[in-house]
């Protein structure tokens, strides 16, 4: 275990991270403008970056894929409840709805 | 400069766009909360950490390292490798934040999130104004910081009170979903995600979660391709 102040210079360089790397850009402003071909292709990093850090959640149990996952049925649910429905809230509800309703009918080992 | 019109119209907008979203916020604050607890600090250091980290999963990634003693490079390494994605996200925000001063792109770009980008992004880059649009971005990101570290004080001092078996954590996920579909609209969007997804599935094995990294990449360039092929096959 880290303690002390050696505790707090370790926070102090993962919030370092945080603005090296969410401010980087944003920081150099006008000076580093990026080219209109990268910028294009950046308009694809939303939906992939939030489906690599959903589908991993939805697929792995203990770091293995296991189909019969009972977050897979929630978020099936939650794809269909989205794709039809624009209520904010809908999707929070079926989705935990199902995720409660499958891990009490398929209970684990 | 607060009561300018313009400010305060597209502070307006932005918390009506990002409010329903940043629901899904809670149950991540509330778990980071119990897991900086449940790591072995104390109260002070749980909340000290979040304020001056403000990353879930940095701040997720990091406690196994701090418990068991690592070196300080690896946990610096181990950040930036979590935080890397905000690097793309930067550069898509950055021209819409320009004409701030560097104070306020400071600011601005360490109150960067995932959901902010995703919920913001799209107007922030169709509108002229920069008053309004630097309203657009900083009221609802304020605003999500203050949620974030209301959810987190009560992870801290909840913490051993929430069953595990409740599976709060997954309306984190569920949030994150509820972004993604509406964007998926074309071919080239579902392919971007379809690899970034599963990419991040089968790379699971890289070293400090570089997988995500590079699963965010090949979709990103997947999608583009895919872009194009679409424009060639189109022109005569």
């Amino acid at each position: 275990m880290i303690e002390g102040v050696w505790l707090w210079i370790a926070f102090l360089l993962l919030a370092a991270t945080t603005l090296l790397t969410r401010g980087s850009f944003i920081v150099i402003g006008e000076r580093g403008q990026l080219p209109a071909v990268i910028l294009r292709a950046l308009r694809y990093a939303p939906a992939a970056a939030l489906s690599a850090l959903v589908m991993p959640d939805l697929l792995l149990a203990q770091g293995e894929v296991d189909p019969f996952n009972p977050r897979l049925f929630a978020g099936l649910a939650v794809i269909a409840v989205a794709l039809r429905w624009r209520n904010p809230w809908l999707p929070f509800i079926i989705g935990m709805g199902v995720l409660w309703a499958v891990q009490y009918l398929l209970p684990g080992p | 400069m607060a009561l300018n019109p313009a400010f305060r119209s597209g502070a307006a907008a932005g918390l009506r766009a990002f409010v329903p979203v940043s629901v899904g916020f809670i149950p991540w604050a509330i778990v980071t909360g119990i897991a900086m607890r449940s790591s072995g600090l104390d109260a002070p250091e749980s909340i000290g950490m979040s304020l001056l980290v403000y990353a879930a999963t940095a701040q997720l990634g990091a406690l196994p390292l701090i418990a068991s003693g690592a070196p300080l490079w690896l946990i610096f390494v181990t950040g930036m490798v979590l935080n890397l994605r905000f690097v793309i996200f930067s550069a898509a925000i950055a021209p819409s934040l320009r004409e701030q001063s560097l104070p306020r792109r400071i600011v601005g770009g360490f109150l960067l999130t995932d959901n902010a980008f995703a919920v913001l992004g799209p107007r922030l880059a169709e509108t002229r104004d920069p008053v309004w649009r630097w309203g657009y971005y900083i009221a609802p990101s304020l605003y999500g910081w203050t949620l974030w570290q209301g959810g987190v004080l009560v992870g801290v001092f909840g913490a051993g009170f929430v069953p595990a078996d409740w599976s709060l954590e997954f309306m984190g996920t569920i949030a994150l979903m509820a972004m993604v579909v509406p964007m998926v609209r074309s071919r080239p969007m579902l392919l971007a995600a379809l690899v970034g997804g599963l990419g991040a599935v089968l790379l699971r094995g890289l070293p400090l979660r570089l997988g995500l990294f590079v699963a965010i990449l090949l979709g990103i360039v997947a999608g583009f391709l895919a872009e194009r092929w679409n424009e060639k096959r189109a022109a005569p």
